[in-house]
């Protein structure tokens, strides 16, 4: 606890417990419901109809049962036959998670929402009396009172260790992870605990021996970039504690704006798939134009009935964000490489922005941009003002396909991997 | 005092102060005549954020039936509808 007086930082790593689950809880006892869904065993989970259906969020009584998020909501119902199954209603998420951060900025200004329930506070600067564990429990108590919900605070010096300490024991609890802890709380853990030590990296591990955070933290540096190049060096960083990123509050910036969607029906013929994936870029460059940028690279990926991924991307010759040149070049790569296998997921992503206001222009450019740019924003202008289907293209009639598909709500904030 | 979370149609004041004060409400209960209730009291209000929602809750008093009843009621600032929430 000496550790933060020593011109450390002081970061709190915010995660809402079992967030969209506690969220609709909190919304329904709001509305006069009888039932905490947190106190049963329930989830919220798609709908099955439409192939959406897995498990998004689950309540503590539910992970009793051993249902998984992620896990297909006919495996979860078999596990526990009386599982309450709520929709999603993303609208309300962001609305809750809003709240979440309007509370936290009464704290400090240095915000960074990482994820819809999760968020960085850097507090180093408005300490002053309190220490790092009274305020962390000041923060749970009111989003406790005022917001409905339970939070789990971690303390530290950087956000690596903060996040992990978050994550030590749930819910609704406050936990300190310092440099001088590391070696007490984080190393006996298990590897496949620590940040960035997902399914792939952990077996990988495991054969080279390395089973704990603290053998890891305590392998030779060099050795672990021979197996994994840079990650290894990184991997070894955090084992160790060591983490500089700084707390940024406008992290929200996009690296890359995408949409992707599991087709409610297997798709095998061409047309099917096109027309998906030109509904899928109708709202992802929609997004990029209202957003003002311009994309340079640009990615297929599908997803075959058998649960394989495939993916490909391809570098523009200038940035765009005409519907027209993105759409031509998805089906370009969709057709590359796809083998005519059916399909059950479908997603086109745009990256390598840049804003729109200065761009290199290139002589090889079709000479109707102009055209087709004030044709984009007219459409757009038309959709905003009379709703999304009030112009749609011809080829989507009779398809039985939306003529625009994904993008849930706006400015959803999605998950990182990196700090 | 039992949780009901019925919508009501309300009539109330929203003053230039921008303080809102319920007058009187209509209740339709299953297969009955509407009920108009006269709010004589307002004893509490306080504003409630559960879940981001903005909600302010009034707990009233009013006759009802002939018998004097005091009980809560719910206006959500999102969708500007009104609940009788506990009677």
């Amino acid at each position: 606890m000496e550790t933060y007086k020593s011109g450390n930082r002081i970061i709190l790593h915010i995660d809402v417990n079992s967030a969209f689950l506690s969220w609709e809880a909190t919304y329904r006892l709001q509305h006069g419901a009888s039932l905490d869904l947190r106190e049963v065993p329930s989830v919220v989970g798609g709908n099955e109809e439409s192939r959406h259906g897995i498990v998004l969020a689950k309540s503590i009584p539910a992970k009793k049962y051993g249902i998984q998020t992620g896990e297909v909501l006919w495996q979860a119902r078999n596990k526990c036959p009386n599982l309450i199954i709520v929709p999603p209603d993303y609208s309300l998420y962001m609305k809750c998670s809003t709240a979440l951060t309007d509370l936290l900025y009464e704290y400090s200004p240095l915000l960074e929402r990482y994820s819809i329930d999760e968020c960085f506070l850097d507090i180093t600067e408005s300490l002053r009396e309190k220490s790092p564990l009274d305020i962390a429990r000041e923060i749970s108590n009111k989003v406790k009172s005022v917001l409905g919900f339970t939070v789990n605070i971690g303390i530290s010096v950087n956000k690596l260790l903060a996040k992990m300490a978050s994550d030590f024991e749930k819910p609704d609890k406050v936990h300190t992870l310092f440099p001088d802890e590391v070696p007490k709380k984080l190393w006996p853990l298990p590897v496949r605990d620590l940040f960035m030590v997902g399914r792939r990296t952990a077996p990988k591990l495991y054969r080279l021996n390395i089973f704990s955070i603290g053998q890891l933290a305590h392998a030779d540096p060099e050795f672990l970039t021979a197996h994994f190049k840079s990650f290894g060096n990184l991997l070894w960083r955090y084992a160790n504690g060591i983490d500089n990123s700084p707390v940024n509050p406008f992290s929200a910036v996009a690296k890359g704006i995408g949409n992707s969607t599991t087709t409610p029906f297997n798709v095998d013929t061409e047309r099917e798939a096109l027309l998906f994936l030109l509904s899928l870029v109708e709202t992802a460059s929609s997004r990029l134009r209202s957003a003002r940028l311009l994309a340079q690279v640009v990615s297929v990926s599908i997803r075959k009935t058998d649960l394989s991924f495939f993916s490909h991307q391809r570098k523009l010759l200038t940035p765009t964000d005409n519907t027209e040149v993105l759409f031509k070049t998805a089906r370009a790569l969709f057709r590359e490489f796809w083998d005519g296998t059916p399909l059950r997921h479908l997603g086109v992503a745009f990256s390598s922005l840049c804003n729109d206001r200065f761009c290199q222009t290139s002589i090889f450019e079709d000479e109707r941009i102009y055209k087709k740019k004030s044709l984009d924003s007219s459409i757009d202008a038309i959709r905003l003002n009379h709703g999304n289907t009030s112009v749609v293209r011809g080829s989507f009639i009779n398809s039985g396909i939306p003529p625009l598909t994904g993008g849930i709500i706006d400015d959803y904030p999605g998950m990182r991997s990196q700090l | 005092m039992k949780v009901l979370m019925k919508s009501v149609d309300m009539i109330c004041i929203s003053s230039c102060e921008g303080v809102i004060t319920p007058i009187k409400f209509r209740w339709f209960e299953d297969g009955q005549e509407p009920k108009i209730i006269r709010i004589d009291r307002i004893l509490d209000r306080k504003t409630e954020k559960l879940a981001g929602n903005l909600m302010l809750v009034f707990t009233v008093q009013s006759i009802i039936n002939g018998v004097e009843r005091i009980f809560e009621m719910k206006y959500e600032a999102s969708t500007y509808k009104w609940y009788l929430y506990k009677l």
